[in-house]
């Protein structure tokens, strides 16, 4: 790497003055940045219990505290939390001051967590039916009799959330109470970005171009506000009040962002064209394993949490499920943040959790 | 050009002295004759034409040939053939190695793939522009008084807000995102076409191919598939009681253990 160099000279004059401040904010940053760069993230004990290709269920194991504070626990129904496909699950773990899981853990509640793993060449034709029946209709069976339950909680998350919308639908008795968090439901919001660049993509030689690397995908996120996301957010610890602390959950949700598995080819160009250009989901069209996905036919209580500032999936993308579920119990909150902040920030690590635990104690 | 946003191991201090170089690149131009100097006359159209051009350049650097692209960025609008599909993994053989009238549709998407690029270009240029002018009709106040590092990041803030506004301005537009899905398309067109050579290639060496090796897995899936279902089937009804244990208490253990103990020892080792 060529080390950062800053010639005052070419400033001229006045404004020049500043350069050798600048330079050493940059060379400090940049060391601090190199301390940060083995951070660890993920903090709370689990265990796998199940596994499928490269599906692995994991059960995280009760916090001390809240095995002692919390005796219902043994009794309490299971939470599964769904994630997205495109991303890694663990940034609902990434420390001990935000993870929504510790927090779901220090409410008493059991909690279990899909991780999708690394699609390889061997599961380039894995398509929506294998993962929404196969791999988390596997996790949910496998929890219901082993905890020996006729019913469990569900907190889908972004993508996980439309999947879970799927599963729920199909799976009406399976599934008690429904949480999704920023997740869309009408892809075709005027606002939705990704959406419009994704509309005319050729999904058969999408399929046939084999799995797609997590960077493609990346790119095409960044590429969404790429001064935002690949400089701005640098330039902003010159700013010189950003302690090493910070500058640590900084790096471990760089890390996070600029981790993603392969996409299966068959699953992902199905995801493209029956939601993002199709909008099946909303439209009542969409069909998985020969059954219609019926919205309207999830008429257990939902909870729905959106970020109002959310560049990847709009506020209106997701708040269209309200017209849509036949439940009765429907409460929708949008939070003041961004699409990563919901997993990330202060914010949504205070919020998040306490609206989920509130609103899941409401519904034993 | 060295590029942390497309490599598979992020390196957090790399994409911070990127960002750091091209700050600084920026000072120069606020810090233009006339730009910012109180008492003088500005020469906004000076520095308006340094930020369009710091600013095309770097789109085009960065975005030239889309997100669907790997290496297209480091080479601009000319990107070669491998550069344009690796994207989607590494290529073991080129246009070159395919026969003539193959390579021929090859050359062709390469060929598109160019002339979409060229067409990408000039909404590069149009943004560049467009975030220049709104820069300098907003600056005014901003860029009065003595030159301090916090005066510059807060028109560093100012000029990144113009610059996304104009950027989601020409992205949204129809046009545009019709040529983003032309440029995947050629892609994963190219990439196909090239791993079509490759299959009657591996077909001439007798090896397996793609899609022979794919049907096998196809097969693989649905065997466990069923296994899946017959060890759930099982797992969900007790089984029969054993005539030569019945009676003392074999039948009585709970039907889901004996699956779930051989589920947990073939499950793998936790990685967080």
């Amino acid at each position: 790497m060529r080390p950062f160099t800053a010639d005052a000279s070419v400033l001229g004059g006045a404004a020049g003055a500043f350069v050798p401040e600048l330079t050493l904010r940059v060379a400090d940053t940049l060391a601090r940045l190199r301390q940060a760069r083995d951070v660890t993230v993920g903090c709370s004990a689990k265990r796998a219990v199940w596994s499928f290709g490269k599906t692995t269920l994991y059960e995280y194991l009760p916090l001390r505290e809240a095995a002692r504070d919390a005796p219902q626990r043994s009794a309490a129904r299971p939470l599964l939390i769904c994630f997205a496909l495109v991303n890694r699950p663990y940034v609902l773990d990434l420390q001990p001051d935000r993870s929504l899981v510790r927090r779901l853990l220090a409410a008493g509640l059991s909690v279990y967590l899909i991780d999708w793993g690394d699609p390889d060449d061997a599961d380039r034709c894995l398509d929506l039916e294998d993962y929404v029946e196969r791999h988390l209709g596997g996790c949910v069976r496998h929890i219901l009799v082993s905890r020996g339950t006729s019913s469990l909680d569900l907190l889908g998350v972004c993508q996980g959330g439309v999947l879970s919308l799927c599963y729920t639908a199909l799976h009406r008795r399976e599934v008690a109470n429904l949480v999704t968090l920023t997740t869309p439901v009408d892809f075709h919001t005027p606002d939705n970005l990704l959406s419009k660049w994704v509309r005319e993509l050729d999904t058969e030689l999408l399929r046939q171009s084999g799995n797609v690397p997590g960077e493609a995908l990346n790119r095409l996120f960044l590429a969404l506000m790429p001064l935002r996301l690949t400089q701005q957010k640098y330039v902003r610890l010159l700013a010189g009040n950003s302690d090493q602390r910070a500058l640590e959950d900084f790096v471990r949700m760089e890390r996070w962002i600029f981790d993603s598995p392969p996409q299966a080819a068959v699953a992902l160009a199905e995801f493209v064209r029956w939601f993002y250009q199709e909008n099946r989901l909303i439209r009542g069209t969409l069909r998985i394993g020969g059954k219609r996905v019926d919205l309207a036919a999830i008429v257990q209580p939902v909870l729905n949490l959106y970020a109002l500032g959310d560049h990847i999936v709009p506020p209106g993308a997701s708040a269209a499920m309200e017209r849509c579920l036949g439940s009765r119990d429907y409460t929708g909150c949008g939070i003041d943040t961004g699409h990563i902040g919901m997993y990330a920030s202060r914010k949504g690590a205070d919020e998040i959790p306490s609206r989920i635990i509130s609103w899941l104690r409401e519904r034993p | 050009m060295q590029n942390p946003f497309m490599s598979a191991a992020f390196k957090p201090d790399l994409a911070f002295t990127g960002a750091a170089e091209r700050f600084f690149e920026l000072l120069k131009s606020f810090s233009l004759p006339g730009a910012g100097a109180a008492g003088a006359a500005p020469d906004w159209s000076a520095l308006a034409g340094s930020l369009a051009g710091q600013f095309e350049q770097w789109l085009k650097s960065s975005q030239s040939a889309g997100p669907w692209f790997t290496a297209a960025s480091a080479s601009g609008s000319g990107a070669g053939l491998g550069a344009a599909a690796s994207s989607f993994g590494p290529l073991p053989l080129g246009a070159g190695a395919a026969p003539q009238q193959d390579a021929q549709r090859s050359w062709d998407l390469v060929a598109r793939l160019a002339q979409l690029q060229a067409q990408l270009a000039s909404y590069w240029s149009e943004i560049a522009h467009d975030a220049a002018q709104r820069f300098v009709t907003r600056m005014g106040a901003a860029a009065g008084g003595a030159p301090t590092l916090d005066g510059a990041l807060k028109l560093y803030e100012l000029w990144v807000n113009c610059a996304e506004e104009s950027y989601a301005a020409t992205v949204r537009k129809e046009e545009f995102c019709r040529l983003q899905a032309q440029l995947a398309n050629a892609s994963a067109a190219l990439l196909v076409e090239q791993r079509r050579h490759a299959e009657s290639l591996v077909r001439a060496f007798g090896l397996p191919s793609r899609n022979e090796v794919d049907a096998l897995y196809a097969q693989l899936k649905e065997l466990r598939t069923q296994l899946a279902e017959l060890t759930e089937a099982r797992r969900a009804k007790p089984p029969p009681p054993d005539r030569a244990t019945a009676g003392r208490g074999a039948g009585k253990r709970p039907a889901s253990a004996p699956a779930r103990d051989r589920r947990s020892r073939r499950a793998r080792k936790p990685r967080a």
